[in-house]
């Protein structure tokens, strides 16, 4: 008896695994745990069973109720997670594809300016690169020369993943694109590809900042980095200047005013003397900072310092993309209000 | 950083006006948040110091860069000679355990002051900078932090339990009353100066109430100090005091710097509260580092900055800033740092110098750029072309956030995949980030729901993004994908099985018209309808997509309905088809060829038949059936075949459904005529017979 129990427990289970609809479910039901069930017709047999082998049998017997009985509930369950649908026809995933549309829709405005900007700098001969936005605190502090205790590296300033304090190699989301320098740096190297790099990484960013009408604590940024033999200053001041004649119209100025960062060296902020908007005047913009590349950075990747210098420089998307189509407030970029991305 | 300007002209020896202060100090490097004029006729400036120029911090180190930038001279202040009596050393002893968190730790005595108000001059200088005046002796300890850039603090001797200061770490638990007013508990870490018993100060961010200056106050203790940065920061951190003195050390002071200072301040005091100075300066710590020396090449400096600057004007321009140098060859200049200047460890260092004295607007700029051209990026074209195909679809591109709540997120993680969420304090509840775009898109649905956003034809949306994940071994499992989003059509009130339907059709035609536009004509796409694993996605209505093309045949992502719990989740009360699609494979198959043949000659013949199945019959199945018999030589002439539509009713009978299908048959060398495709379809119609039990429709 004990080997038909099996057998009825296996294709019971398997019938029931087929049974897709509630209809074949109830069917189910009856034919094995119904009052007129299979289930119910072994019990009366017990009493045929020999005495010794009873208590086996009849454990048996209730091992394979509690089973089905389950078995039927959680597939019951799954079936009935559409259970409206299940009642009707089905959802047919082989009929072919259909096109119908009322309206055409638009790209994003970040990512149009994203696109704009890269365009201008892929004139310059610069080529996108990527990295990813779940990093670590190696690629975004310690080769960018940030050594441990440096303030930047507080864990209320940054949305670390891991614990900092706990973690050999905390992982974080970046929080500058200047990542994507170190990784291409790394790779072209491995790979014995350059340099010369030149590349620009468009990409998001994290930040705790408190959100208001212009910070947000995600954002996009984009770097520029161009390493090669004999890159100076003022390969870097005349690469900005190019840049903003081209995306801002043939009377922008560039300056360059001195600052910190601790992968560039000398560093600089640089601001453009632009009109945003046709009915502005020109003026002076902060637009984002510069520098030649610190020779402890280009170390860590292992360039030598003395036979190759670079660039980098990197720039908020968002507030450019707001001041250039008068974006009143950055929320409003996040929240995707389709009556929003028609204005833009 | 609060600059007064007149505090700031003592040190000059020709006088700046506010307006050239600002133009030079916006040049070097020091750019002014604000800059107002007083009542009293002074500007008070804020300027930016970035964090590596902790001397600047100070009216002295602001002087020193107008005076470099300008050619001004720096005039170093003075105080009288002051009157002296006695050994430090009979009066006070002093004791530094941890010279790694406290590198140098210095102490006078000053006998007999008499505390009372500062004089005019130290006191409208502190208000100029918006400090209150307390008394002669704090305002001095106040006066040179913001002269000089060296935090100092006071004892009163007397109060001192043991005629003692000890520099140790903090007891567990350890009270200490700070100036504030409030009562501390300390931690080990802690750093502090203490008398033979007690805490006296939070050692470089606070003093202590104990031994505070009072108006009776008769001896007194002169600390200057240096700290470990991180130490300060640490403490100054955790009990959430921001002081001046904490600032400068959290930035770093060089040990050599507390010799004149500790002497300037002595005599201030001295000068401003009477008394007596004790001969010498009590000092423990790790010995004074000695000066640094750099060396630095004019060919190099030439090499970073772009224009060649002879060997004496480099020279010139780094003795303004009290850089010693002599020339040791042609190409080798040698110069010895000053104190105050920590951030100068190195060549490059020096060319900052260099390039910030002489002044960033001298670099030149070439009206030519030099380039080497490369070819176009195929990735950046395809995403154009791709999101170009989905805005012509009526798609909206969304930006969305990369955090959700861990409820948005867990539906969405495939069998497998661990989430991965941020520091806990940084977003709350929302610090989940993605494993998929689709809770990004749901959550932005929501919101033109709330916002009551009409569009015609229904929302839709994409996004393309990183998601995250994490696998067993805690592997980042980044990668970044296409979703995309379109409400299903409603023709009532409620969505029928066949608006649900036509969403999973429509949300196929985005998928189908995408991976065309990226893998070319010869692609094909397949929908596999078994169990994604994800429990986002309605069981029975979604499944697998495969792409197909000359390189073969992969899975790339999911298309079909959100499960009725997703729904609710998002707060949606109409059913919304979704996709979601790995994009490197997408971009990796761009450009995607072509497909080229003749185009045909002859007019062709177009059958429809309409024929009645079971319910449980997939459009798949008649597919099948027409690709097997289509290779049959009988059936040569069958060119195409393609679905038309589904139509359930009383016509076709209870769970059954009919469905349409047209068929084009074209010879290549002649026009057909209609007898000659008849048993062509018949034969279609025999095989549906007898393979899916079909009937043709009355």
């Amino acid at each position: 008896m004990l080997a038909e129990i099996e057998s009825i427990e296996s294709g019971a289970l398997a019938e029931l695994a087929a049974a897709s609809d509630p209809d074949t479910l109830e069917s189910w039901r009856q034919a094995y745990i119904g009052p007129k069930g299979r289930l119910k017709g072994l019990m009366p047999r017990l009493k045929d069973v020999p005495p010794a082998d009873k208590p086996a049998v009849g454990q048996r017997l209730n091992a394979l109720k509690s089973t089905l009985e389950s078995a039927f509930d959680s597939r019951k369950a799954v079936l009935g997670a559409g259970a409206a649908a299940a009642s009707g026809p089905m959802i047919d995933l082989s009929e072919p594809g259909l096109l119908r549309s009322e309206t055409v829709a638009r790209r994003h405005i970040i990512t149009r300016v994203r696109d704009e900007l890269v365009d201008v700098f892929a004139r310059m001969g610069f080529q996108v690169a990527d990295g990813p936005e779940l990093e670590d605190d190696e690629h975004n502090f310690i080769k960018l020369n940030i050594p441990p205790n440096h303030p930047a590296r507080e864990p209320i300033d940054n949305f670390y993943v891991d614990d900092p304090r706990t973690t050999t190699r905390p992982r974080m989301l970046r929080s500058q694109t200047s990542t994507v320098q170190i990784r291409t740096m790394e790779r072209m190297i491995a790979e014995r590809s350059g340099p010369p790099i030149k590349i620009v990484s468009p990409g998001r960013v994290y930040r705790p900042d408190t959100v208001d009408a212009t910070h947000s604590f995600m954002f996009h940024q984009i770097e520029g980095l161009y390493i090669d033999r004999g890159v100076t200053m003022q390969d870097l001041k005349s690469t900005l200047l190019h840049f903003a004649r081209a995306y801002f119209g043939p009377n922008a100025d560039v300056r360059l005013r001195p600052s910190f960062f601790p992968f560039t060296e000398p560093s600089a902020e640089f601001d453009m003397k632009i009109r945003l908007r046709p009915e502005q005047p020109e003026r002076w913009m902060e637009l984002g900072g510069c520098g030649m590349v610190d020779p402890a950075v280009l170390q860590a990747c292992g360039i030598d310092s003395e036979q190759w210098t670079g660039f980098a420089f990197g720039f908020g998307i968002e507030r450019l993309a707001m001041g250039k189509y008068g974006i009143p407030d950055i929320r409003l970029l996040y929240q995707n209000d389709i009556r929003f991305l028609n204005q833009v | 950083m609060n600059i007064s300007l007149q505090w700031l002209n003592r040190y000059l020896s020709e006088p700046v006006a506010a307006s050239e202060a600002e133009e030079i100090l916006t040049h070097v490097g020091f750019p002014l948040e604000s800059s107002t004029e007083t009542e009293r006729g002074d500007w008070l400036m804020d300027v930016e110091v970035t964090s590596n120029r902790g001397d600047c911090l100070s009216h002295l180190g602001v002087a020193r860069e107008i005076a470099a930038k300008t050619g001004r001279t720096l005039v170093m202040p003075s105080a009288p000679p002051p009157k002296r009596a006695g050994r430090v050393g009979e009066f006070l002893a002093l004791a530094n355990e941890t010279p790694d968190a406290c590198p140098r730790f210095t102490a006078q005595v000053i006998r007999n002051v008499k505390v009372g108000p500062s004089p005019a001059w130290i006191r409208d200088a502190l208000e100029a900078v918006g400090q209150r005046s307390i008394s002669n002796i704090v305002d001095v300890t106040n006066f040179v932090t913001l002269e000089l850039g060296n935090p100092c603090h006071v004892f009163d001797l007397d109060k001192l339990d043991g005629r003692a200061l000890r520099v140790r770490y903090a007891r567990k638990g350890e009270p200490l009353k700070t100036l504030d007013g409030k009562q501390r508990t300390l931690v080990e870490t802690d750093l502090v100066v203490a008398d033979a018993t007690r805490a006296q100060s939070l050692a470089g961010v606070i003093g202590g109430a104990d031994s505070e200056v009072s108006a009776s106050t008769v001896n007194v203790v002169l600390e200057m100090a240096t700290w470990d940065p991180a130490t300060i920061r640490r403490a100054a951190r955790r009990l959430g005091i921001r002081t001046d003195a904490g600032y400068r050390f959290e930035r770093g002071v060089h040990p050599a710097t507390l010799d004149d200072a500790a002497r300037r301040a002595g005599e201030l005091i001295v000068q401003v509260a009477g008394g007596e100075l004790a001969e010498g300066i009590l000092s423990e710590g790790r010995p004074v580092p000695k000066l640094q020396i750099v060396e630095l090449r004019p060919s190099r400096c030439a090499a970073i900055i772009g224009h060649a600057i002879p060997a004496g004007d480099i020279i010139a321009m780094l003795r303004r800033l009290d850089i010693d140098i002599s020339q040791r060859d042609e190409d080798t200049l040698v110069c010895e740092i000053p104190a105050w200047r920590i951030d100068l460890e190195r060549e490059i260092d020096l060319i900052e110098e260099v390039a910030r004295i002489r002044g960033l607007d001298t670099i030149e700029v070439s009206e030519r750029l030099p380039i080497a051209i490369r070819p176009p990026q195929a990735t950046e074209r395809a995403t154009r072309e791709l999101t170009g195909v989905l805005t012509g679809m009526g798609f909206y591109e969304a930006v969305t956030f990369t955090f959700v709540t861990p409820a948005q997120a867990a539906p969405f993680a495939g069998p497998g995949v661990g989430l991965v969420k941020v520091d806990d304090e940084r977003r709350g509840a929302d610090g989940t980030l993605r494993p998929s775009v689709l809770p990004g898109l749901l959550l932005c649905r929501r919101a033109n729901r709330m916002a009551q956003v009409e569009q015609p034809g229904g929302v839709r949306l994409f996004e393309i993004s990183a998601t995250f994940g994490q696998d067993s071994k805690g592997e980042s499992l980044e990668a970044r994908r296409l979703g995309l989003l379109l409400d299903a059509p409603l023709s009532g009130k409620r969505a029928t099985h066949d608006d649900r339907q036509t969403a999973v059709r429509m949300a196929r035609g985005a998928v189908e018209a995408v991976v065309l536009a990226m893998a070319g004509p010869r692609a094909r796409v397949s929908i596999e309808p078994k169990q994604t694993g994800v429990p986002a996605w309605e069981s029975g209505a979604s499944g697998t997509v495969w792409m197909e093309t000359d390189k073969g045949r992969r899975a790339i992502g999911t298309l079909g309905l959100m499960s009725k719990q997703t729904l609710d989740l998002f707060e949606l009360e109409h059913p919304v088809g979704c996709a979601e699609l790995e994009i490197e494979p997408l971009l990796a198959a761009y450009p995607g060829g072509s497909a080229i043949e003749p185009l045909p000659a002859f007019p062709s013949i177009e059958r429809d038949l309409s024929l009645v199945v079971a319910e449980n019959v997939p459009w798949a199945r008649f597919e099948a059936l027409l690709a097997r018999i289509s290779k049959e030589r009988e059936m040569a002439l069958l060119e195409s075949s393609r679905f038309v539509g589904v139509y359930r009713g009383e016509q076709a009978g209870k769970g059954k459904k009919s469905v349409t299908l047209r068929m084009r048959f074209r010879a290549a060398d002649r026009t057909l005529r209609h007898e000659e495709v008849d048993p062509q379809v018949a034969r279609v119609i025999a095989e549906a017979k007898s393979e899916l039990n079909a009937e043709l429709r009355a």
